[in-house]
């Protein structure tokens, strides 16, 4: 056994008694089986071919606590936090320091009927098995995940009744105050028929220390219910964060998910959707900028699963300094998936010589009368357009964050929701100008 | 205004310009005329400091300073300006944004205070008239899908906002119709100013019929090999630019041979 995989299973014999729903045959479980998949995989090695340009051979050697934090530890201010949270005006929010539900931060009062958000930690075992739908499938999808299954002990139980509308963007924001922790948090959507939900989670690094953000989201979309969902990563500076999400869609649903990795040392998301009757639809979008030594990685994976389904995937990346990402996007287009549209494309921004992109399509096409398209570019800031601005009398610094911007903004048009959009807009040309 | 004495200068390896000497002066409009690559475009980027040409030999001043040394954006703020034959389109950037930082950094420049934003919309909208453009091409992205007669008239008004000392016009009639025409020229000549020279680069002789200039100069293969008044213009629409060929190899130029 590796001393990585020596050290969680400590940590796990050492929290075991704590963690929550201990008296529940199913979360012992769950837990078990988690534990067991991680344990049988490791931590992956670039010889995996998913793996291949990601290493965590740093991440490996932290011995971090996977226990939450005490809940007297002192906590930041919602004021000092409003500064940078991406929703500063949100009526409802959802705030976790330190992997601990906040409930002073937090403001969940006065929700639409039929609508709930509930932290983790204040479920009882009755309440809690309904977590186990979304988060099924999502819990084997990488080592981690199962790594998270195992610790689970906190995050966002998010779920609408039939027809039920969450049009004030719902705010879940973790945040990270100091180093040498794994936070193993998990975020669940179950939409009934007909549901409505808008939300933002954020994950804010407070602290130049290392640690770890170990995040599961699962997401289970019934008959035309929508979630229009923003992840938003600014971790630390020496911060991991690796997060998994899986979702599953049934007739006329439509997840629309935006992501946005705009800083931490070390990025990875594997994200999957299933659209498993005719009519539905996903919008799975995504930005990523890198720096100095930052790295960020974006598997991705749709699965056309049934006839009369689209998808559009839209990813862009700006690479700066020595920073490097990732971007592997599947389209699995079953046998008798037919009328699909599928759209896919990535382009990359390198700013610096040292900067470098691996881009991948994986088209898996099964079914013979189908509309896919894909498409990915590496390009640098266009000398003419440059030009065209100093000759204008601007700076060549204004004239490259103009540009930049403009490259990196052009994502948010595809943001349905209003409000989301609108905050993400100011969000990021406040971050393009620092 | 402008003097610039045996400039030589290359693109990569290839050496374009090969020894131009040309001086204008204040409240002057000089028209560039020659073939398809005689380095019309090339003399014009040269002069907005665009970083592809390397000057090789020779000086520019420009009001007393050595334009040369000069970074781009100090160019355009000291008041040069060219209006390009292909302006590039810039998705994401706000037409609108664009007019305003560039006015304001050259207020700045100029030690004035800046325009706000209902100052600056006046003053646009003032000059948006009298380029007969709709306001809402304000609100588009810089050039992105504009027609070529909506990017040249967007590059006249600009110009318009800017107010430049010297204005380079890069083929600023070529594609355009007549009506367009008439509306681009009728807008640089409400533009004429006893302190504002012109250097009007055209390959045809129609937009001089609008726009009456001072004097006409031949550039041919990197150098200019006639220079003379408006009716030099005539001369050439009239004979084109065959003859050409059989005095760029010599010396000197005669005139009215
Ligand atoms: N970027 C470039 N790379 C290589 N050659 C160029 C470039 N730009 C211009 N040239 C060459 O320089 C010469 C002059 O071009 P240009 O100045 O555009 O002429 P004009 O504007 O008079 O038509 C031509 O032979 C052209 O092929
Ligand atoms: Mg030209």
């Amino acid at each position: 056994m590796s001393t990585a995989i020596a050290h969680y299973q400590s940590e796990f014999e050492r929290l075991g008694s704590l963690l929550p729903w201990q008296d529940s045959p199913q979360w012992q479980e769950w837990r078990r089986s988690g534990w067991a998949h991680f344990a049988s995989l490791g931590f992956p090695t670039t010889r995996h071919e998913e793996w291949k340009y990601t290493s965590l051979a740093a991440l490996e050697k932290l011995a971090l606590s996977c226990a939450p934090a005490a809940p007297e530890a002192p906590q930041p201010t919602w004021d000092s936090l409003k500064a940078r949270a991406v929703l500063p005006q949100a009526r409802y929010r959802a705030v976790f320091v330190d992997g601990r539900f906040s409930p002073q931060l937090s403001q969940l009062d006065g929700l639409p009927a039929g609508i709930a958000v509930r932290p983790l930690s204040a479920l009882s075992v009755r309440d809690s098995l309904g977590l186990q739908v979304p988060l099924q499938a999502v819990r084997a999808r990488t080592p981690f995940a199962g790594l998270n299954a195992a610790f689970m002990a906190e995050g966002a139980w998010i779920t609408a009744a039939a027809e039920a509308s969450l049009d004030d963007p719902l705010l879940i924001l973790y945040v990270t105050t100091r180093g040498g922790q794994a936070q193993h948090v998990v975020n669940a959507y179950h939409l009934a028929a007909g549901s409505r939900v808008a939300v933002a989670e954020q994950y804010l690094g407070l602290t130049d220390e290392a640690y770890f953000v170990n995040q599961v989201a699962g997401v289970r979309l019934e008959t035309g219910a929508q979630l229009s969902h923003v992840k938003l990563q600014q971790e630390g500076g020496r911060a991991y964060h690796i997060g998994a999400l899986q979702a599953s869609q049934q007739g006329g649903s439509r997840f629309e998910s935006h992501s946005f990795a705009l800083s931490g040392a070390f990025g990875r998301n594997d994200m999957e959707t299933a659209l498993l009757e005719p009519g539905a639809s996903v919008v799975m979008n995504g930005l990523y900028r890198v720096a100095s030594r930052e790295f960020q990685d974006f598997h991705t994976c749709i699965r056309h699963e049934s006839p009369d389904c689209t998808s559009d995937e839209y990813f862009k990346g700006v690479l700066d300094g020595s920073g490097r990402a990732v971007f592997n996007g599947k389209i699995v287009v079953a046998q008798d998936a037919q009328h699909t549209a599928s759209r896919q494309s990535n382009h990359n921004l390198l700013l610096s010589d040292q900067a470098e992109v691996d881009t991948k399509p994986q088209l898996e096409i099964f079914a013979d009368d189908v509309k896919c398209s894909h498409g990915a570019t590496v390009g640098q800031l266009d000398e003419a357009q440059l030009f065209y601005l100093r000759s204008r009398g601007l700076d060549p610094d204004h004239a490259r964050t103009l540009l930049i911007e403009a490259f990196a903004l052009d994502l948010l048009s595809s943001i349905g929701h209003a409000e989301l959009r609108a905050a993400m807009d100011h969000l990021m040309r406040g971050h393009a100008h620092v | 205004m402008l003097i610039i004495k045996d400039l030589h200068a290359s693109v990569g390896d290839k050496p374009i310009l090969k020894g131009i000497n040309l001086t204008v002066n204040a409240g002057e409009v000089h028209a560039i005329m020659g073939p398809n690559g005689s380095g019309k475009s090339t003399l014009s980027n040269v002069l907005a400091g665009r970083e592809n040409v390397t000057v090789t030999s020779g000086s520019i001043e420009y009001l007393g300073q050595d334009l040369l040394a000069l970074e781009v954006e100090e160019r355009a703020r000291a008041g040069v300006f060219l209006a390009f034959q292909y302006p590039v389109e810039i998705p994401g950037v706000g037409n609108v944004y664009l007019l305003k930082a560039a006015l304001n950094a050259q207020r700045k420049h100029r030690g004035l205070p800046e325009l706000d934003a209902m100052e600056f919309l006046a003053l646009v909208k003032d000059k948006m008239k009298l380029m007969e453009m709709n306001e809402s091409m304000l609100y588009r992205a810089v050039n992105e899908g504009f027609s070529g007669g909506e990017k040249k008239r967007n590059e006249i008004l600009q110009m318009a906002v800017l107010e430049p000392r010297l204005a380079i016009l890069d083929e600023t009639d070529s594609g355009l119709d007549i009506d367009a025409l008439k509306i681009v020229a009728n807008g640089v000549n409400s533009l004429r100013h006893p302190e504002r020279s012109m250097i009007l680069v055209t390959h045809y002789q129609r937009l001089l019929d609008y726009i009456k200039p001072d004097y006409v100069h031949v550039l041919a293969a990197g150098r200019i090999v006639r220079s003379g008044g408006p009716e030099l213009a005539h001369e050439l629409e009239k004979q084109g630019y065959a003859w050409i060929g059989n005095e760029t190899s010599g010396q000197e130029v005669s005139s009215g041979s």
